[in-house]
Formats: C-alpha cells, sequence, structure tokens
C-alpha cells in the first residue's frame, strides 16, 4: 500500500481544531425523531383500532348504535349461533378455507421448486408468467372462470357436449377453493422461490459430493429447507381465504353456499333491516379468528427468519437436470397458467366484444361494442372508473409514505413502541375488507363532523389505505433490512439525528422501494372493492361495486367491460412504472 | 484531546448480561484497545461510548462532558457527541462519492463552503487519497474504503476516534501494513483513540494500553508489554499469545517459589509466585512456548527438567515449533533448532511460569486438543 501525497501534506498546518457538536432543539426533552415517532404511533393506532371498536361495541348493544339507550348484552352472540346457521357458515368456511390452502400449496411449491432450482425449458418465462395472476382481481378473476367454466360456461357447454354430461360443478366449495388457489398461488410461489433463491447452495453442493442424485438432493436437502416459507405461505393464504369476497359471492350466492365474508354481505347489505347486532358479533368472531391467524404468522415468520439465511457470497450451483422429466414438468406450469388464468382472462376480454359468449353461436358473428357504449353512457359507471383511478393513485402515496414511515420507525429507531408499531401495520392484513368497511362506516356515523367524510371519496381512500397498508410496510421492510444499520450508525456519529439520517442517506437508499410500494399499493387498490360495499354512495363507486352491481342486473358483457378496463389501466400503469424504474436504476 | 471515564457501566439484555461493572479511565492522546473475544462486550463497550447502545446503569464522561449517567438520567444522543467512528464494514454510504461522503458531516455542522474543501482536501490527504475524492465506494479497493471511512471521521475534528475492527476485513498482508500506517497517523494526530479488535497482534502493536474482556467483565488493563508478560487469569494467558497449560497440587511455597507436583506426570516444577496458597491447594502452571528450551543433552542444567519425547516438528519460517509428549498433555515448544528428535529435556526456570489458582484451563476445547493418550 503506497500512500501518495501531495506537497501541501508536507508541511500540514497543526490539528485543526474542533468544529462544535450540532445542536438540536428539544420539545418538552424530545427530539425531532421522537416527536416523528410518537406521531407515527399514534397515526397508526387510530387508522387500525378506529373500525374494530364500534364493531366490538355493537357486537355486545342490544340495538343500532344510532340508537340511544341501548343495553350492553352477550345477546347477540347467543342469537348468532342459535338461530342465524352460522354453524353451516363455520363449517363452508372452514372446508374453503383449508381446501383453497392445500390447493395453493400443491400449485406453487413444485412450482418455486421446478422454476428456480432445475433446468426447465422456458424456466425464466414460466417463472415471470407464473407470478402475474397477483395483478388481477379475484373478482375479475371469478368472472372469467364463470364466462368459461360455469354451468353455462364456453368450456363446459363444449365438454358437455363431448361428455354428454359436466364432470364439476363450479357452484360448489370446491369450485371456490380451486379458483382461489389459483389466484392465491403466486402468493406462495413467491415466498417459496425468494427462499430458494437465497439458500446456501453449498448445501447442495455437499449433497452431491457426499454421491446424491437430483432427485435425492431434491427431496433430501431441497424441499425440506422450504419448511418455513411453506409454514408462512399457508398460513398467509390461510387467513386471505378467511376473508375473501369475491369467488364465494359469485359462486356461492346462487346456490346459498354461505361463508364468513358472503354472510356479512347479506346480513348487512341486502337484507331490507340488518341485524345489526348479529353483524356485529359476527364481525368480531370473524376479526378473532384472523388476527389469530396473523398473530401464529407473526411468530412463525420471527422463527423462520432464523431458518432462511442469506449468504452475501453464495454462488448459483448448477441447476438440477430432471432429464426427460422436465418437459412434463413445464407442461404442468404452462397448463396451470393457461388454463388457470390466461384462459379466462381472454376469455373475460373476448366476452366483452361480442353480444353473446357461447359455442354453440359463432362469437365472431356477435362482435359489438355495445358493452363498452353502455359502461360509456351511464355517467356514473364512468365515475367509478376515474373514482378507482382517483383512489388508487392517492391512496397509493399517502399509503406508502405512511408506510415508509411505519418501517423506518419500526426498525431503524430506539422508539420504545417499535415492536407494536409493526404488528398495527400487519394487523389490518387480518381485517377483512368488509369488515372494515363496516367500522368505518360507523366511525363516520358515529364521529362528529364524520358526515363531511361519509359517503365521500375520501372514507373510501381512508379504508381501501388501511387494507393496503401491510402490502406497503411488506414491500419496504425487506429493502431497509437491506441496508446495514451501520449506515445509520455512522450518520449519527457523524452528527445527523434519527430524521437527518433518513432524510440525508435512507431517503436515497429507500427510493426504489419506495416505488416499488406505490406500484403494489396501486394495484392492490385498483383491485379492492369489497370496502367500499358500505362505505360508496351513488357517485364514489369503483370499479368493482360498479361490476358486482351489474352482475347483479345480469349485464355480463357490460362486466366483461370493465373488467378490461380495469386490465387494461392496471397493465398500463405497471409498465409504465417498470420503465420508470428501468431508466432510474440505469442512472 | 480529552480524557474518556467510563465507570460502573453495565448492560443487560433480558436476563443476559453483556457488560458487567466495567471501569476505565482513557488518557488524552491515548491508545486504547478494547480486546477479547467474540461476544465478550467489547463492541457493547464501545458502541456505549458513542451512544449507539444505551447502557443499563454508569456514566460515561469525555473531556469532562458527561454522555451518560443513569443516576442522573442524563443521556445525550449520539449525534451530541462528536465522536469519529470507523466501522467494521466501513459503513460508506453507497449513493454518494468520496467527497459527498465527507461533506455530510460538514454541512450538518453548517461549515462554510471553503472551510469544508479545505478540511476535505486535508483528511482524504491524510489517508493518502485525494486524488480518488470522486470515486464512489464500490469503486475502491477495501483498503481505500477502509481509508475513506477513516477520512470521513477525522473531518470534523472529532473528540475521540472510535475504530470497530476496521482491520479485520482487509487480506492478511494488507492488513499488517495498514496497521503500521494507522499506528503512524494516530501518533501524528496524537487523538485519543478507542480501538476494539479480537486480535492480539493488533491490540499488542497498536497500543498503548489494553483492557482485555471476557464475557462482559473486564479482566485486566495494562500496557501491552504486561498483558503479555504478566497476563492477571489464565483466560488473558491463553487469549494473549500462546501459553501451555498444565493443572497440578501445590506442595508448598516458600520465599516466592512455589512446588507444584503436576497432574500429567506427577514431577514437581517450581514456579515463581507471590500467591497466597496453602499446599493441597488445585493450581495451573502456564509456560509460554518460547519460555521453554529443549535440549537433546542429558545432563540439562536448569531448576525444572522435563523428561519428553519428540510427537512433532513443524517448520513455521525463522523457527521451528514442537509438539512434545508431558504425561497425557502435548507441550508446545518454539526452538531456533531443527534437529531434535526421539527423548528430548524441557528446561525452564521459576521465573518463565506463570501460577495460577486453580484447575483453570481457559478453553476445555483447546485442552483436548492438546492431550494424547499416556
Amino acid at each position: 500500500m503506497t500512500i501518495t501525497r501531495t506537497e501541501s501534506a508536507t508541511q500540514r498546518p497543526a490539528v485543526r481544531s474542533t468544529l462544535p457538536a450540532p445542536k438540536y432543539p428539544r420539545v418538552f426533552g424530545a427530539g425531532r425523531g421522537r416527536i416523528v415517532q410518537y406521531g407515527v404511533f399514534i397515526l397508526l393506532a387510530l387508522f387500525v383500532l378506529a373500525p374494530i371498536v364500534p364493531i366490538l361495541y355493537q357486537s355486545f348493544r342490544d340495538r343500532p348504535l344510532y340508537e340511544a339507550g341501548g343495553l350492553l348484552t352477550p345477546g347477540n352472540y347467543t342469537r348468532l349461533f342459535t338461530d342465524a346457521g352460522f354453524g353451516q357458515v363455520i363449517l363452508n368456511t372452514a372446508i374453503f378455507a383449508v381446501g383453497t390452502t392445500v390447493l395453493t400449496l400443491v400449485i406453487a411449491i413444485p412450482m418455486a421448486v421446478l422454476v428456480v432450482r432445475t433446468k426447465l425449458p422456458f424456466g425464466r418465462l414460466l417463472g415471470l408468467s407464473m407470478q402475474w395472476p397477483f395483478f388481477i382481481s379475484t373478482l375479475i378473476l371469478g368472472f372469467g372462470w364463470i364466462t368459461l367454466y360455469g354451468p353455462a360456461g364456453f368450456i363446459s357447454v363444449q365438454v358437455r357436449q363431448f361428455l354428454g354430461f359436466l364432470p364439476w360443478n363450479l357452484y360448489s366449495l370446491g369450485g371456490m377453493a380451486v379458483t382461489e388457489a389459483v389466484g392465491l398461488a403466486p402468493i406462495a410461489y413467491v415466498f417459496c422461490a425468494n427462499a430458494l433463491r437465497q439458500s446456501d447452495a453449498s448445501l447442495e453442493s455437499a449433497a452431491r459430493v457426499c454421491g446424491a442424485g437430483p432427485l435425492r438432493i431434491l427431496f433430501k436437502v431441497v424441499v425440506p429447507m422450504l419448511r418455513p416459507p411453506i409454514v408462512y405461505s399457508s398460513i398467509l393464504v390461510f387467513s386471505m381465504s378467511l376473508e375473501t369476497l369475491s369467488v364465494p359471492l359469485l359462486y356461492g350466492t346462487p346456490v346459498r353456499i354461505e361463508v364468513f365474508s358472503t354472510f356479512l354481505y347479506t346480513n348487512g347489505l341486502q337484507s331490507i333491516q340488518p341485524d345489526y347486532g348479529i353483524l356485529g358479533a359476527a364481525s368480531t368472531l370473524i376479526l378473532a379468528v384472523t388476527i389469530g391467524t396473523v398473530a401464529i404468522q407473526a411468530k412463525v415468520l420471527k422463527n423462520a427468519q432464523r431458518f432462511i439465511s442469506v449468504r452475501g457470497k453464495a454462488t448459483r450451483p448448477r441447476l438440477l437436470d430432471l432429464g426427460k422429466f422436465k418437459w412434463v414438468a413445464a407442461a404442468a406450469i404452462v397448463i396451470y397458467i393457461v388454463f388457470g388464468a390466461l384462459l379466462p382472462i381472454l376469455g373475460l376480454v373476448f366476452r366483452s366484444f361480442t353480444m353473446i359468449f357461447t359455442p354453440l353461436a359463432n362469437p365472431f358473428n356477435t362482435l359489438t361494442l355495445s358493452n363498452y357504449d353502455r359502461v360509456f353512457t351511464f355517467p356514473v359507471y364512468v365515475q367509478s372508473i376515474t373514482n378507482s383511478v382517483v383512489v388508487a393513485a392517492v391512496g397509493a402515496v399517502l399509503v406508502s409514505i405512511l408506510a415508509l414511515l411505519a418501517v423506518l420507525v419500526a426498525r431503524r429507531s430506539p422508539f420504545k413502541f417499535a415492536r407494536s408499531v409493526e404488528y398495527l401495520a400487519l394487523i389490518p392484513q387480518a381485517m377483512p375488507g368488509i369488515i372494515v368497511g363496516i367500522g368505518f362506516f360507523w366511525v363516520f356515523a358515529l364521529m362528529p363532523g364524520g358526515g363531511l367524510v361519509q359517503g365521500t371519496l375520501v372514507a373510501v381512500i381512508i379504508a381501501f389505505g388501511l387494507r393496503s397498508l401491510p402490502t406497503a410496510f411488506g414491500s419496504i421492510a425487506p429493502a431497509i433490512m437491506q441496508i446495514g444499520r451501520e449506515l445509520d450508525d455512522a450518520a449519527r456519529t457523524s452528527g445527523a439525528d434519527w430524521f437527518g439520517t433518513f432524510f440525508r442517506i435512507l431517503r436515497t437508499l429507500l427510493k426504489p422501494a419506495f416505488v416499488g410500494a406505490l406500484i403494489l399499493v396501486f394495484v392492490t387498490m385498483m383491485k379492492e372493492y369489497s370496502a367500499a360495499l358500505f362505505l360508496s354512495s351513488a357517485n364514489t363507486g369503483v370499479i368493482g361495486t360498479t361490476m358486482l352491481d351489474l352482475w347483479v342486473q345480469g349485464n355480463t358483457g357490460s362486466v366483461a367491460a370493465l373488467a378490461t378496463i380495469q386490465i387494461a389501466i392496471t397493465a398500463v400503469f405497471v409498465a409504465v412504472a417498470n420503465m420508470f424504474m428501468k431508466g432510474h436504476s440505469d442512472a | 484531546m480529552p480524557e474518556v471515564h467510563v465507570s460502573g457501566l453495565h448492560k443487560k439484555f433480558g436476563d443476559v448480561t453483556v457488560l458487567d461493572n466495567i471501569n476505565f479511565t482513557i488518557k488524552e492522546g491515548e491508545f486504547f484497545t478494547l480486546l477479547g473475544p467474540s461476544g465478550c462486550g467489547k463492541s457493547t463497550t464501545l458502541n456505549s461510548i458513542a451512544g449507539l447502545e444505551t447502557p443499563t446503569s454508569g456514566s460515561i464522561t469525555v473531556g469532562g462532558v458527561p454522555f451518560v449517567d443513569t443516576e442522573k438520567k442524563l443521556y445525550m444522543p449520539t449525534e451530541e457527541r462528536n465522536l469519529g467512528m470507523v466501522f467494521q464494514s466501513y459503513a460508506l454510504w453507497p449513493h454518494m462519492t468520496v467527497e459527498q461522503n465527507l461533506v455530510m458531516p460538514l454541512a450538518i455542522r453548517k461549515v462554510s463552503k471553503e472551510e469544508k474543501a479545505s478540511r476535505i482536501h486535508e483528511a482524504l490527504d491524510t489517508v493518502g487519497l485525494a486524488h480518488l475524492k470522486d470515486r464512489f465506494p464500490h469503486q475502491l479497493s477495501g483498503g481505500q474504503q477502509q481509508r475513506v471511512a477513516l477520512a470521513r471521521a477525522l473531518v470534523y475534528s472529532p473528540s475521540v476516534l472510535l475504530l470497530d475492527e476496521p482491520l479485520s476485513n482487509l487480506d492478511a498482508k494488507l492488513r499488517e501494513q495498514s496497521r503500521a500506517w494507522l499506528k503512524r497517523l494516530q501518533v501524528e494526530l496524537g487523538i485519543t483513540t478507542v480501538y476494539v479488535t479480537h486480535d492480539q497482534d493488533e491490540a499488542l502493536s497498536l497500543s498503548d494500553r489494553i483492557a482485555v474482556m471476557f464475557e462482559g467483565k473486564m479482566t485486566q488493563i495494562g500496557t501491552p508489554a504486561e498483558i503479555y508478560e504478566k497476563p492477571a487469569t489464565a483466560a488473558v494467558a491463553a487469549f494473549v499469545g500462546s501459553c501451555n497449560f498444565f493443572t497440578g497440587a501445590l506442595e508448598q511455597i516458600s520465599g516466592g517459589t512455589a512446588h507444584v507436583r503436576l497432574d500429567n506426570t506427577g514431577l514437581v516444577v517450581k514456579v515463581a509466585s507471590t500467591l497466597d496458597l496453602k499446599p493441597g491447594d488445585a493450581v495451573t502452571v502456564a509456560v509460554r512456548p518460547e519460555r521453554l528450551r529443549i535440549t537433546p543433552s542429558a545432563n540439562a542444567a536448569g531448576a525444572n527438567v522435563l523428561e519428553t519425547t519428540v510427537l512433532t516438528r513443524s517448520y513455521v519460517g525463522s523457527r521451528y515449533e514442537y509438539g512434545l509428549k508431558l504425561g497425557s498433555n502435548v507441550v508446545q515448544v518454539v526452538s531456533p533448532d531443527g534437529n531434535l528428535d526421539g527423548g528430548v529435556r524441557l528446561v525452564f526456570e521459576p521465573e518463565d511460569a506463570l501460577l495460577y489458582a486453580g484447575a483453570s484451563v481457559p478453553s476445555a476445547e483447546a485442552q483436548e486438543l492438546m492431550t494424547v493418550a499416556a
């Protein structure tokens, strides 16, 4: 190591005087960092607890919240279990959730292993395609499946003609579980695939040196290492299928199969005189179950992080060669993508351009734009499209900022309640959209000045924002974990306070994660609708609620048209955002 | 250049005590090293001075300014302590050039533009990297990154320099040279420096004084020579340099010389000691390999002469390392003579050995590796 010095260095003056340490103003002994931390904590607590408290309160009250002079009683719970048919609902929900979870894993785990760890024809392309059903809302996926596989679906009719009978019944718990599993598989896939990518390659090399063949390595080394992401994603999928509304609503309503979410929907929205006590009690029970599962999940994840080890120097091992079997594997993945997501969506898009969509008549003869005409002639429908875009755009910015602050406080601050901030940000994941809707509806109804918000887009943004907060938090948190803590420490010792550290150092480093969260929240909020069922007025519907209205009216063509528009908006947004991201990461 | 006082420092994580009553004072301009195995609490101590960890109790004062005093509920945040710190991973901000990295602390202190430029030039000049100021950290070698980190810590002339294993990420050869360079720099600047390392060579060669820590406790504070020559415990002797340990029982002690019957051979050796022990007490005799002499001749003269056989001989450059069999123990000896074999005699004087109370071999695992069938 040679040290080159310029001339001036040889007669360097005596050691410089020490610069004074920076001083930061305090309010009641708390620096601005502490104030921000408390602010975030209190804001999150209000945000998350607001919809829960009135539900809890209502569940023990003998009359609606807005009627004065109520008594506290457990009567709602006894009525719920004795005469509301709730037992059957619980059973249905359990079957549906367990079925969905199992099917999701059956789809996701083998595919993750095949795509990430084996030589697969077109492996990269298949891996990317595996993830795209995530961008489609399950409501649209459900419409697509009905269009193809429903009792009068395009494919069902052809199969019935060919076989003389239809070997499946989409309008059943099984049909719901399959559809839901196709929609949720990308989530489990991403968890498993990431774990596989991060796992230490030398473990496999060690097995290979010991003389193990590809299949033995797969089953003795690779798959057992997947246990943590499997446990984690199965709990996640389980809790998501507990709260999902779309598929059970579309498939279950005609045949009167009720699960948790549809029970709330019919009792709260469709009945002429809703029994608010029952609604509150049922919501409370459901919340208890879903929050319970998320609590388990948090515990599992805490332990799981010990297993998933990221090693900087991990070398990519050779991919395992499965021989001829790889073609079978590739075909299986193609079948999932094509029949699970691609065909239903294409079918729906195609449906939007036809009068009637059935193999019995050549659909090309009935090509039309009238489905779109109908959407665009009614101002309310057009409004719902702009509403969706406004809600998603404004919400994405607000939620991402809140999530960023929450991540900073939870993961990068000495804040006393840092853990609580993290839990608060993640709890909404366990709050079914419809319950969030009911909760905020009551909040706005009871809160002084709430009338100004009730029924406006602000209410919708608040409710959707709460629902997508965990998504944003979850997408920023890993990014901050990759930024070494010493970078903060170095800034602190250099004289930056907690807040200055964020503004001077972390802000730039977190920009990609923040943009990533923006995109993700936008997509999530575009898909969201269940919380709006209670909160929207006539002028503040979103695409999802309008689609449901049109579906109930039997305007399936217009539903398909709206679905196509929503997919197009999402696709254009994601494409533009990705281009923007690419342009920036090159710089 | 201020003094650093640390007194009564405790740190607990839940039920685990990481720091147990740490006390020391660092003099002005001193190079003070916290040495110990990983997990001993040395980094926690350093981070407590920096304010990156909050001690459970105790006080820290630098240059008369109290940083922490748990009794008075006083805690000065890191950013107001005006310390310079170099991290093990260097912690250079990856999105900023070398110059921008150095500007940050100056910008926070609202330094004028001219002074910024001159201070940055001076700091980079000190570490010999003025020509690389427009590079990004990832465009620099590990050694250069380490020097930029040092320049960033020095650019605002902090009161105390804290170094957390700054050399441990360099390769062996560069590490040695960096060590010498760092020593020259510190002498030149005369800045009070607290250095954390687990590398005893670094500690011995760099420090004015060393504090050796084990399991959250400070075991010994002293100059490098004191630490090496007069280790306070068997653990210190084992950690700093290498050492042979023999357990035994005290036969008698008088006039500063103890007679110890060794467990491995049943022979009695004489060891200089002023410990207050009774005959029959269990003791441990420690001898550094370079203090032992080996001789082939049958009539070797010395206070302690032990019959041994050569197990292994390895050439390590300037000298030979021997493994000798003494009872069930393997004894490590260093000798310039490369021709010894078979039966040899091991000779040492009472002053060459150290005596510790109790049968305290520092590491059961190390002792196991040094045991053969008798």
